[in-house]
């Protein structure tokens, strides 16, 4: 398999600190190598060093035997890399079409239109999307839709090296598999596909190597026949792994605390109904889109427009009102940390505290001592480093910012409920685990969780109830041994076949 | 009506112009004072004094920034033009759009070098020209002694424009057909969409922002200079009334200050929009605080129509007639 990228010895230290050391990496024609590591390992250096968003402090890169210097995504695009990014990179105000070629060293100033819309089409034909409208506003499209934009303008730009940062995290399971289908099919016609992910079956079904990165290092490249599961995430963590999903504790006094009767949300929601016990998991799946991610927002006060009944402790619990939720202990944990869960530049110590102001303020002036000492209580109770009181919530891993969100809906009067989107989205299989951890320790404090996830195995792993939904309404519910997830995808998937059978 | 035709960017600042004229005609109607022939060219003439500033100024608003400076800078050109061109008035315009382009430059090195903000360094511009203009004149009037170019540049031509709003329309045409036919405008737009997602995506930001704040400073010394001329007087203090215009203009023209929407053609009529209501209000003896009013009821209701949640008010109400019948 000819060589298509090779890097020797890179290196990268952001104010002292090493993000990345003597790395050494090399990826053949045709080949799709996973990258696996836990938040912070350096992947994300690693591919922005790829892309030229961010310059070595050494090490050289060679593309296609020759060395190059990478000093911008321009240029890494000109010599045949390119990425679907994390966070996406596409203009919401403007066309598909323009997405595409947004940026593109390709298009020159004045060019013609036509051959570049021929182009792109042809580009959303190879992902099966050939009948979406290329003057279509990005804007308007899913995050779904977006992350198959984003591939198609790699196809379109004809790039060697697709590089592919956690690109199935926002997306519903049928997206995944046409993905996965094209990326075999560039596979296929000798492209190389650099793939990131922390859902490690997908590393499994789609790679031929996986790459681990630890601590800043590559620890180990190997085919992914050659390895196990539990293996791998022995070399990202670095040390033996415990149980992912720790056991469900029976709890047959389970008061109901959340009970939602005929909620709907016009466009999104029907005639949703279920049940949250005190101590129990409640998880609604369905795939992106199917409403799922807005029960929780409804629950949560979020939606102005939804309507329905629900109560708390058999009181009513007013729609569409946060700080009435807020008041009766319903706290919600968005799917969208950053915009919608911390505050990023402040500190670890002021995004604990920032929604108990009100109550150590004696005569309105706040009482900083009190406000550390629940702080690092707080920190402690939820596996957050106390040292790190002082540091900007922006600085920590996705992890222990995840932490930090359950750290402020502790230390109240009685338990309350947590509605939470995709909980773990984004979080590496060390953390994901104290998360877990920590969720079932809330339940065992009496709080009652309701939670959606589109990742399946997290869903069959951890939740104690599980409701199923399909394009807005209900398909099924289980609990205990019923929970299973051939079920729970064919619900979510495909239920009018399902009920046929 | 068509959603495509809705949707344009420059359906809405239309509606608000044709809006305008409709509204002057009918408080006119019968004594033929706003529907004149001197109406257009005092109308136009009012937007070459907004129109290039507006057009700069919103340029920066699309990537999602603000130039404060383009104040400044409007003041200080027209002091470098009245003071070095009275022997050779080209002179005396390149000399203030050189100073326009410098600052624009320097401002936006400075924004993209030590990453900040633009609203701190365009304050600090605007200030900072501000002061250089009264100390080249050493804080007093200067008059352009120069008569035949200050008429030159106002005496009409077709009956309908002189050389002010002339040239003020053709660099209004040149930008939007760059807008529009090259790939500049979808870079901007998506600047201002996601400036992150531009970058990742192959656009090279900072040679954006440093060319739309240089293009705006040109804009604003260029529309200063030409003003100046044809007022035949410059002061380091007079021309500081240009700000609130020209945003005002950019934002009815579709410029929103989030970033990413807007186009020169919109900018155009959001300026055209205020020349008429300026033009048509003082052709009707309305009182001038008049004008102010106006301005600000339109901008609001501008401002109500793009917020959420009317339009989703709206979007029930629909619904629930449907649901009625």
């Amino acid at each position: 398999m000819p060589e298509v990228l090779s890097v020797e010895g890179l290196g990268k230290s952001y104010t002292g600190v090493r993000a990345l050391h003597d790395v050494s990496f090399s990826l053949g024609s045709g080949e799709i190598r996973g990258i696996c590591g836990e938040n912070g390992a350096g992947k994300s250096t690693f591919v922005k060093i790829l892309m030229g968003i961010t310059q070595p402090d050494s090490g050289s890169i060679r593309i296609a035997g020759r060395a190059r210097d990478i000093p911008g995504p321009r240029q890494a695009q000109g010599m045949g890399l390119g990425i679907v990014a994390q966070e996406l990179s596409l203009a919401p105000h403007l066309s598909i079409l323009d997405n595409i070629w947004l940026g593109s060293a390709g298009v020159p100033l004045l060019h013609r239109r036509q051959a570049l819309r021929e182009r792109a089409q042809k580009a959303l034909d190879a992902l099966g999307v050939g009948d979406w409208d290329l003057n279509g506003r990005v804007g308007a499209l899913t995050m779904g839709q977006r992350q198959i934009v984003e591939i198609a303008r790699l196809l379109a730009r004809d790039t060697q090296v697709l590089i592919l940062d956690e690109p199935t995290a926002t997306l519903s399971d049928s997206e995944i598999e046409r993905i996965l289908a094209v990326l075999r099919e560039l596979k296929a016609q000798g492209r190389s596909v650099i793939y990131i992910s922390h859902r490690l079956g997908e590393i499994f079904e789609l790679c031929d190597t996986v790459t681990v990165f630890r601590n800043g290092e590559c620890v180990a490249t190997k085919p992914v026949q050659e390895v196990s599961r539990e293996g791998l995430i022995e070399l990202m963590l670095g040390r033996p792994f415990d149980e992912m999903y720790p056991q469900h504790h029976a709890n047959p006094d389970a008061r109901n605390a959340l009970v939602i009767e005929r909620l709907t949300v016009p466009g999104m929601v029907h005639d949703f109904s279920a049940v949250a016990p005190r101590g129990k998991i409640l998880c609604v799946a369905g795939q992106i889109g199917s409403g799922a991610a807005m029960v929780t927002r409804a629950a949560a006060g979020l939606l102005p427009d939804a309507i329905g009944r629900l109560t708390l402790d058999g009181k009513t619990l007013r729609l569409g009102s946060v700080p009435h939720c807020v008041a009766r202990n319903v706290f919600f944990l968005s799917e969208d940390r950053a915009s919608e869960g911390l505050f990023p530049p402040m500190k670890v110590l002021d995004n604990l505290v920032a929604t108990r102001l009100y109550a150590h303020a004696p005569l309105g002036v706040l009482s900083w001592r009190a406000l550390r000492r629940i702080a690092t209580d707080l920190a402690e109770r939820v596996g957050v480093d106390r040292n790190r009181l002082g540091t900007a919530a922006v600085n920590l891993s996705g992890g222990n910012q995840q932490k930090l969100l359950f750290g402020r809906t502790l230390e109240r009067t009685e338990p309350g409920v947590l509605l939470m989107n995709e909980p773990t989205r984004g979080i590496d299989v060390g953390a994901r685990a104290e998360i877990y951890r920590l969720m079932r320790r809330l339940c065992d404090l009496g709080y009652a969780l309701v939670m959606t996830s589109s990742d399946l195995e997290e869903v069959v792993g951890i939740a104690d109830i599980v409701v199923t939904m399909y394009r807005g309404r209900t398909v099924a519910r289980y609990e205990g041994e019923r929970i299973a997830m051939s079920t729970i995808l064919a619900d979510i998937t495909h239920p009018a076949e399902q009920a046929a059978r | 009506m068509k959603a495509s035709i809705r949707n344009d960017p420059h359906f809405r600042p239309l509606v608000i112009l044709a809006a305008c004229i409709v509204l002057l005609s009918a408080v006119d109607w019968g004594q033929w004072r706003f529907l004149s022939a001197a109406t257009p060219f005092s109308t136009l003439q009012t937007f070459a004094n907004i129109g290039l500033v507006a057009l700069g100024l919103g340029l920066t608003m699309m990537i999602r920034e603000f130039d404060l400076s383009v104040v400044g800078m409007f003041g200080l050109a027209g002091c470098v033009a009245v003071m070095t061109g009275a022997a050779h008035p080209w002179f005396g315009i390149a000399c203030a759009i050189a100073i326009g382009l410098a600052a624009g430059i320097i401002q936006g090195l400075i924004m993209v070098r030590f990453a900040l903000g633009s609203v701190g360094v365009t304050l600090g511009g605007l200030l900072t020209f501000v002061g250089l203009a009264h100390v080249l004149t050493e804080n007093r009037s200067v008059p352009y002694d120069n008569f035949r170019v200050a008429l030159l540049v106002n005496e009409p031509f077709a009956g309908l424009l002189s050389v002010r709003s002339g040239v003020s329309l053709a660099i209004f045409a040149v930008v939007a057909l760059t807008f529009g036919f090259t790939r500049l405008g979808r870079d901007i737009i998506a600047i201002g969409s996601d400036r992150r997602a531009a970058m990742i995506a192959g656009v090279n930001v900072d040679a954006f922002i440093v060319g739309i704040f240089a293009f705006s400073g040109v804009c604003a010394a260029a529309t200063g200079a030409l003003l100046s001329y044809s007022l035949a007087s410059a002061s380091p203090a007079g021309l500081s009334d240009v700000l609130v215009p020209a945003a005002a203009a950019a934002i009815l023209g579709g410029v929103s200050l989030g970033g990413g929407s807007g186009r020169p053609l919109g900018i155009a009529t959001g300026a055209l929009v205020l020349a008429v209501l300026r033009s048509g209000l003082n052709a009707v003896e309305a009182p001038p605080f008049v004008n102010d009013i106006a301005m600000g009821a339109i901008l609001l209701t501008v401002a109500i129509g793009d917020g959420p949640y009317l339009m989703r008010r709206l979007r029930q109400l629909a619904a629930r007639e449907r649901t009625d019948r």
